[in-house]
């Protein structure tokens, strides 16, 4: 191991001394030490994160952009110096959602690439197939990318694994009482994919509008004939349908109900709702039949992070500027938003393990500053050594055209019982860049 | 009721699309007596040429021509630069080479073509027809899709039946040695089963992706109820592909629609229907004769 450590400086100080002696230079002002290669994955000037997507199959539209911004984010913080002159590096590989390939791609990075920390393993049944590996080899399991309880109720169970988007659970809350308040005598049908998605969200939804429901229908991820569960919700007569459902399957809803001649008020879970997206997917039936977004125009969905429809957003206006430097072909979306706000609170995760960060201390960084970082996400998270939950707050949007509009300011909660509040903080603002600012919380 | 007759509509249709890939399995095995695990991707393959074309500009129908054309040549080469070296030895070998076709086509697909999801058009209509005043589950395009592939069916029925090429072709499939002893060029037979094996696949696979989404898995799930449609025919009968793709399609649809937990069950369901089927008739439910080998 002492060897491999050694090894690894000395060809990094040989690489830095061709061509990187600025940023050498300041790093031994700035910090007030050396860089050194504190722990696996961290040398004098790169820190190397992994993660893993599916970029090819059912689940790849949409998530396959997440791995973009990360990148398009880390390119353009590297240009600015890095995390305390370190350079980030982020690599990541293609799972297709299938848990057999998430848990060897998973083993290539932890083992053979020796990434320091894991950070944003996108999906509930890809990730759930190697959280217990990354935890037994101790491997920070940063921000997964599911709302999947499993990433952060119980921390002593996985110690190393912190969840980060609002979790399933309690946007079935808010999204339950927002129906009871607003639509109080609805039929509520439910979509649900048939895992802890669907379940975690089903589970929110009940504690509101449990009288209100009159059919819960499951999908299994894969088989995409849809028509007998939209059909069964029909039957019931629901006029109101929830989905907790993967985009793809926003789109056979639709499809499956434009063939059953079906039209109830939707409301799609955030996971499921962009409506670019979808809108993209449905776009080329049939001429003039499905046009551009306008089957989803009207549906509900909620919201934790601004989307980029909202241009005079200070978030997105740096997102945008950040694609236009440092991103790759196409447009700036949704799911690249969600990438580099991702990125974004790792860059704050590693700034708050200090100059030399160990993979302890970064577990012992979030879970010490990280309830008090602000940034793109609306609310909150709730990082503590009780609780790795995310963020905590949804708002309530109505989908028009390829935006939203608020229809109800964020609220916040947590899983369980615990109440829905109003959220009042002021927005943050973006620092100078997008590039956060936090003292090392860590000796 | 409504709600039965939603099921079972989809369930016909869903069935219709299982019976248009057990179509072309069959006409293979006919015309071969190989298991061509590659249809599937060989199909997937063709579609994807269909939707380059319809996204340069062309016409649904043009696009199916080319798919169509090009599903022939693909079978044809196939056929002969692959499976020809393999055929003189056991018959697993090819069988084997199939799959790893399967894998091969698959992976190039991506290559080529991407491996985002796209959606696929459809000449006609997706929203549901309106019967007295109600709406039922049954599109335009799913009646294009039941009839293409009644057509093709009636096409390959007449085509054993009534031709002496296509008595060739089952001469060539069942004994090559006595068929060539007979006259018949065999290898030009085999060739040319491949071929239409190919076209029709290819219609199958445009008449699925049809009105809904593609990448290059997309017949993953189909070539498995495929296989359990055709079998369930007999795998040498076109009309057993038809009904057996029917049967699947409508249980499939009941068992996901009256079961609790149904969509879950749907794939496990397949293989009970199937084991049910040849425990009760060993060949297939129109299995000509029993135990019929080369």
């Amino acid at each position: 191991m002492t060897t491999i450590a050694a090894a690894t400086v000395l060809s990094t100080v040989a690489a830095c001394g061709g061509s990187d002696d600025s940023g050498g230079g300041s790093a031994g002002g700035g910090g007030g030490g050396e860089n050194e290669a504190s722990d696996i994955g961290v040398t004098e000037n790169s820190i190397r994160l992994g993660a893993h997507y599916p970029l090819t199959g059912v689940a790849a539209p949409g998530y396959s952009e997440i791995p973009t911004g990360v990148q398009a984010y880390f390119e353009c913080l590297n240009q600015a110096g890095g995390i305390y002159d370190r350079e980030v590096e982020f690599i990541f590989r293609d799972d297709a959602y299938n848990p057999t390939q998430t848990a060897q791609v998973t083993n290539e990075l932890v083992l053979q690439d020796e990434i320091f920390a894991m950070m944003g393993g996108l999906g509930t049944p890809t990730h759930s197939a190697v959280v217990d590996f990354l935890n037994d080899e101790g491997v920070p399991d940063l921000f997964v990318a599911s709302g999947s309880l499993t990433w952060g109720d119980e921390p002593e169970t996985y110690p190393y694994t912190f969840g980060w988007q609002t979790d399933y659970m309690s946007e079935g809350k808010i999204i339950g009482e927002y129906i009871a308040e607003n639509f109080p005598d609805a039929q509520v049908g439910l979509f649900l994919q048939d895992d802890d998605f669907g379940e975690d969200g089903e589970a929110g939804i009940r504690q509101y509008i449990d009288d209100q429901i009159v059919a819960a229908e499951r999908y299994t991820p894969g088989n995409t004939n849809v028509g007998p569960q939209i059909a069964a919700l029909q039957a019931a007569g629901a006029d109101f349908v929830v989905g907790f459902n993967v985009p793809s399957y926003t789109a056979l809803s639709q499809l499956t109900a434009l063939q059953l001649g079906y039209d109830p008020q939707w409301f799609y879970s955030n996971v499921g709702s962009d409506p670019t997206l979808v809108g993209g997917l449905l776009n080329r039936f049939s001429e003039g039949q499905v046009s551009d977004a306008s089957l989803l125009d009207g549906a509900l969905t909620t919201g934790y992070l601004p989307t980029v429809d909202q241009t005079d957003n200070p978030w997105i206006q740096e997102f945008q500027r950040i694609w236009d430097e440092c991103g790759g072909e196409g447009e700036l979306t949704n799911y690249r938003v969600y990438g580099m706000a991702q990125a974004y609170t790792t860059a704050q995760a590693l700034q708050a393990a200090g100059q030399n960060p160990t993979r302890d201390g970064l577990v012992e960084a979030i879970e010490t500053a990280g309830s008090e970082w602000e940034g793109p996400v609306f609310a909150p998270f709730r990082y503590s050594e009780d609780s790795h939950m995310g963020t905590s707050g949804m708002s309530i949007e109505r989908i028009v055209g390829n935006g939203s509009e608020e229809v109800q300011p964020v609220r916040v909660t947590d899983i369980g019982d615990a109440p829905i509040e109003e959220f009042d903080r002021e927005p943050a603002t973006p620092p100078a860049n997008a590039i956060p600012d936090e003292e090392s919380v860590v000796d | 009721m409504d709600y039965f007759v939603n099921v079972t509509l989809t369930g016909l249709t869903q069935g219709m699309i299982y019976s248009a890939f057990a179509l072309a399995l069959v006409l293979i095995w006919r015309s071969t007596r190989i298991v061509n695990f590659a249809q599937g991707s060989m199909a997937a393959a063709t579609t994807f040429i269909a939707l380059a074309l319809i996204q340069a500009g062309q016409s649904y129908w043009v696009a199916l021509i080319v798919a169509l054309a090009s599903g022939f040549v693909l079978g044809a080469i196939v056929e002969r630069v692959i499976i020809r070296p393999v055929e003189g030895g056991p018959e697993l070998n090819a069988v084997i080479v199939t799959l790893g076709l399967f894998v091969a086509i698959q992976a190039s697909i991506a290559i080529i073509f991407g491996s985002s999801f796209q959606s696929f058009p459809t000449p006609f209509g997706v929203r549901g027809l309106e019967v007295g005043g109600s709406t039922i589950p049954l599109t335009p395009t799913s009646l294009y899709v039941i009839g293409s592939v009644l057509v093709v069916m009636a096409l390959l029925v007449a085509l054993f039946r009534f031709t002496r090429i296509g008595l060739a072709m089952r001469a060539s499939a069942f004994s090559q040695e006595v068929a060539r002893l007979l006259g018949v060029k065999v290898g030009g037979m085999l060739t040319l089963g491949w071929g239409l094996a190919a076209v029709v696949g290819s219609l199958s696979g445009l008449l699925i992706a049809g009105g809904t989404f593609v990448w290059p898995a997309y017949m993953d799930a189909l070539i498995v109820f495929g296989f359990v449609a055709a079998i369930i025919g007999g795998l040498d009968s076109p009309v057993g592909a038809i009904v057996g793709g029917l049967i699947l399609g409508l249980a499939l649809s009941y068992v996901s629609g009256y079961a609790p937990r149904g969509s879950a069950l749907v794939n496990i369901s397949a293989l009970v229907i199937l084991i049910v089927v040849l425990l009760v008739r060993p060949g297939g439910l129109f299995s000509s004769t029993t135990a019929r080998r080369a």
